[in-house]
């Protein structure tokens, strides 16, 4: 009978005091949108890396590159060594590579006209659509006697063919690729923006020779990627391909590796670094804005209760046990703080549909975040509510009423 | 009603001296009396409240109250029989800002155990002539207003005792009356009635006066016996 009371006068209470309950709701509202925020982008941002990552590195991946040191990115080009043949060496003596492609790539302003694109120019083996799980969804990929002639015909992304031909059909249509001319035979698949903000569909895809002796008038290759028939096999394998490239680049003992090998295995680790940071260092950081919501809510209900010291005495006077005390308090705080944080995860979300759809981010799953809102903003409610309803029932009625 | 014997109450101060605030007091108060306790402060007057009040306990001597010695019950039995037993007027009023008249009225009705409560709070503020004025919050009240308030919510749990400390203390002398003539009605109709007071003159309305001096009572006279007593020292 006298519980219901109580929770429906700690209410009341509440409504009375308007300013310092938003205050109070504030404090958690903040804090708990952006922890929501972050969880949302964050798994967001986490499918499209596994997506991304998935699509061009499976389990039954390795991937060289040129020059050491450096997983990705690192030296490339002229300082490097890496060669087709070498590749050509690795499929041959190590077995169990099922494919590979080899690439090499440059930066070139592409025209069409007066239509300048500044694009990534891919040259490619005629294996590259296996190899790389990427078609040509319009016209063809070029064959191996285009790569062996060194034929200048050219796989365009959905982005170049906007930027070139806008509605006009890029078909059979001639291109200049830096002062090359080139016709265009395919439109590629499109892929969208990759986790780093890099356009997939700014690209021309052009066989491997024909960038070498054309644009690039270089004879090495940037990277390579092999597909295994056994994914168990990949860190035996990987050992393997050194030995061949270390031989065949003449490297003695103790000089360093000039290239790198890749295989799922630091793939998996990457991205588990990366996932820590989604899912540990930036909730933590909301976290922490949480915590000091739930400081600021408990202050304010502390110093209220300078302010109620009357009322507290009051309510003692007319019946209030110490426990009933208490039990207000606590539930004005934790209520307070509790609504704060639903309307912080409303806001939370809101905001990150708004950025996610600003990054292609995709449509995020409210319920995670949701319910570790609830959970959060609950757990302080709590924390925040138990010091200052301790010290409201510690009060004397005497003292209080004096 | 009331039933105190030899009562003391003892402040120890951090000094670790000893002040005395009720020396060996002994009081009957009976069923239906109407009594004022005067004193001038420091006299022990709100120690002597806050016991019979059971807002506070004494350091010796026993406390009887409605037949039930309650010297040593515990801070939970003390709320449930403040709640059930006594009703309290307080100088400042106490009524909670920003709460409806009836709303302030309903408190002591939360910490009850009856099983339905409505009614009773919009029933008292009835009995002091405030049915108009039930949603009106303390701000729109005058202070005369506002402590009949105060005294509908130490009837709604209709106790057997109503304590009033300075219930006049802070009222201009119209509204003053009308707080005392609403405690003479009450009295009238069998509530037993303490009213602590510096006021001589408010003493004097009530049917008997108990002196305090020093934490001692130093005087327990009917009214009559006072205005002779007022009157020899007037002269």
């Amino acid at each position: 009978m006298k519980i219901p009371r109580l929770i429906r006068n700690s209410f009341l209470m509440m409504g009375r005091y308007k300013l310092r309950t938003s205050f109070m709701m504030l404090g958690s509202l903040v804090g708990i949108a952006a922890l929501t925020f972050v969880l949302s982008v964050g798994q967001l941002a986490q499918q499209k890396i596994l997506e991304m990552v998935g699509r061009v590195f499976s389990d039954s991946t390795i991937v060289i590159h040129a020059g050491g040191g450096m997983m990705m990115g690192g030296p490339r080009g002229a300082a490097t060594r890496l060669t087709a043949d070498d590749i050509q060496a690795v499929a041959k003596e190590v077995p169990g590579v099922a494919d590979w492609d080899t690439q090499q790539s440059v930066t070139l302003p592409v025209r069409r006209g007066d239509a300048t694109d500044n694009a990534q120019i891919l040259g490619e083996s005629e294996r590259w659509q296996r190899v790389w799980n990427r078609t040509a969804t319009r016209g063809d990929y070029f064959d191996e006697t285009a790569v062996r002639a060194s034929a200048r015909v050219a796989v365009i992304g959905e982005t170049v063919a906007q930027e070139l031909f806008g509605n006009d059909d890029p078909i059979g249509a001639d291109i200049q690729i830096g002062s090359a001319p080139f016709k265009v035979i395919g439109i590629l698949e499109p892929w969208g923006t990759d986790p780093h903000g890099m356009d997939e569909d700014n690209v021309v895809v052009v066989p491997v020779t024909t960038l070498m002796r054309r644009l690039s008038n270089l004879d090495k290759i940037g990277m390579a990627k092999l597909l295994i028939n056994d994914p168990g096999q990949a860190e035996q394998m990987k050992v393997q391909i050194a030995e061949v490239l270390r031989q065949r680049h003449a490297l003695s003992t103790g000089q360093p590796d000039d290239f790198s090998i890749l295989t799922a295995t630091e793939v998996h680790r990457v991205i588990g670094e990366i996932q820590r940071v989604i899912f540990l260092y930036l909730p933590l950081v909301a976290a922490v804005s949480l915590v000091v919501g739930g400081i600021v809510s408990a202050s304010l209900m502390l110093s209220s209760i300078n302010d109620r010291i009357g009322e507290i005495g009051l309510r003692r006077a007319v019946g209030a046990h110490s426990a009933d005390i208490r039990l207000q308090f606590l539930l004005e705080t934790a209520t307070t703080i509790v609504v704060g944080g639903l309307v912080g995860i409303a806001v939370g979300y809101a905001v990150a549909e708004i950025a996610a759809n600003r990054m292609h981010l995709g449509t995020a799953n409210p319920w995670l975040a949701t319910a570790l809102g609830i959970a959060a903003s609950s757990v302080v409610g709590l924390l925040a509510g138990v010091f200052p309803a301790i010290r409201a029932a510690r009060l004397e009625p005497a003292e209080a009423l004096r | 009603m009331i039933e105190l014997q030899k009562v003391a109450k003892i402040y120890r101060r951090p000094a670790n001296d000893e002040v005395p605030a009720l020396v060996d007091v002994s009081l009957h108060i009976g069923r239906g009396e109407f009594v004022a306790i005067v004193g001038e402060s420091g006299s022990g007057k709100s120690t002597l409240m806050n016991i019979i009040g059971l807002l506070d306990v004494p350091t010796q001597g026993r406390y009887r109250l409605a037949g039930v010695d309650v010297t040593e019950f515990n801070p939970n039995d003390q709320a449930n029989m403040r709640n059930r037993k006594i009703g309290f007027i307080f100088q400042a009023f106490h009524l909670l800002p920003r709460t409806t008249a009836l709303e302030n009225v309903e408190l002591p009705l939360l910490y009850s155990n009856r099983k339905s409560i409505s009614g009773l709070a919009r029933k008292a503020l009835e009995a002091v002539h405030l049915a108009d004025r039930l949603q009106h919050r303390p701000s729109e009240l005058s202070g005369g207003q506002q402590q009949r308030v105060a005294i509908a919510r130490a009837l709604v749990n209709e106790p057997d005792l109503l304590l009033a400390d300075e219930p006049t203390g802070n009222l201009d002398r119209r509204s003053a009356m009308e707080i005392i003539s609403i405690f003479q009605s009450l009295n009238r109709d069998g509530r037993t009635i303490v009213l602590v007071t510096h006021d001589q003159e408010v003493a004097r309305y009530t049917s008997r006066i108990v002196r305090l001096e020093h934490g001692r009572i130093v005087a327990d006279e009917t009214v009559e016996e006072s205005k002779v007593a007022f009157a020899q020292e007037a002269q």
